[in-house]
């Protein structure tokens, strides 16, 4: 995953009504009228936010011509939690390299001698 | 060493050096020591991709290269705080739609240091209360995979 498809994942879940949506779809795959019932919102104002979740992945749409009912992407969102892993690795194994550079920073100023 | 996921997409590592603050900030923010453990494990950090502007605003930019491939990973970061040897703090617009990496160093007295690295917008929409709910109630596995990190 490009950094690019991971900011699209971001600015698609950064937004609370598209979580819900995606909170929904999470229970099972629906419709878009089905989606729109539980908000106060338009039924275009949720086609839109869907078309957002589309784009980033996070959703796609059924070929049934008549009620293209939404389901859940799960792959975008394991993508994240792998980065947010390969992150986390990467400051370990830097700490842990800082460990041995710092041992040798200081024996050797310890081995320095008063001036 | 501990850490712990505080928030969901929040990264805290807490980790204890055993060198005073002012040699652990000095080797962080120094190029000719980044060369020596920037990279992680199989990556090395040549001197000549490093650019250090020590002061808020300043630029702080490496470029990882793979051992083995060759292939070469810039990074672009800026300083908002560079506050020897309390603290500080780079965010890279590049990454993930801006990731700020925060580090603060807490003086232990017996010659050891206690840094801790505090990541935000890892990603950001899990920052406020209702992403938290929203996603803890419906992402189960997502949520356990996070808090086994």
């Amino acid at each position: 995953m490009t950094n690019d498809s991971l900011s699209l994942t971001f600015a698609a879940l950064a937004d609370p009504t598209r979580r819900a949506l995606l909170a929904r779809l999470a229970e099972g795959e629906a419709t878009v009228n089905e989606l729109a019932d539980p908000f106060d919102i338009s039924l275009q104002a949720v086609s839109k936010h869907l078309k957002v979740l589309e784009t980033a992945g996070l959703i796609s749409k059924g070929r049934e011509a008549q009620y293209r009912p939404c389901r859940i992407e799960p792959a975008p969102l394991d993508e994240v939690s792998r980065w947010i892993a390969t992150n986390r690795r990467l400051w370990t194994e830097r700490f842990d390299q800082l460990d041995d550079h710092l041992k040798r920073v200081t024996n050797n100023a310890e081995k320095e001698p008063e001036a | 060493m501990s850490d712990a996921v505080s928030e969901l997409g929040e990264l805290t590592i807490v980790r204890i050096f055993d060198a005073r603050p002012e040699v652990v900030f000095e080797c962080l923010t120094t190029p000719e020591h980044l060369t020596h453990f920037w990279g992680p494990i199989g990556v090395s950090t040549p001197l000549d991709g490093i650019t250090i502007e020590p002061r808020p605003g300043g630029r702080f930019e490496t470029v990882m290269v793979n051992d083995e491939t060759g292939e070469e990973y810039p990074t672009k970061a800026v300083f908002v705080v560079f506050d020897p040897p309390r603290s500080y703090s780079f965010t890279e617009p590049d990454v993930a739609g801006g990731m700020t990496t925060t580090i603060t160093f807490n003086d232990l007295g017996d010659g050891r240091t206690e840094a801790i690295t505090h990541q935000t917008n890892v990603p950001p929409m899990f920052s406020s209360p209702e992403a938290r709910a929203g996603l803890e109630t419906s992402f189960v596995k997502f949520d356990a995979y996070l808090a086994s990190l």
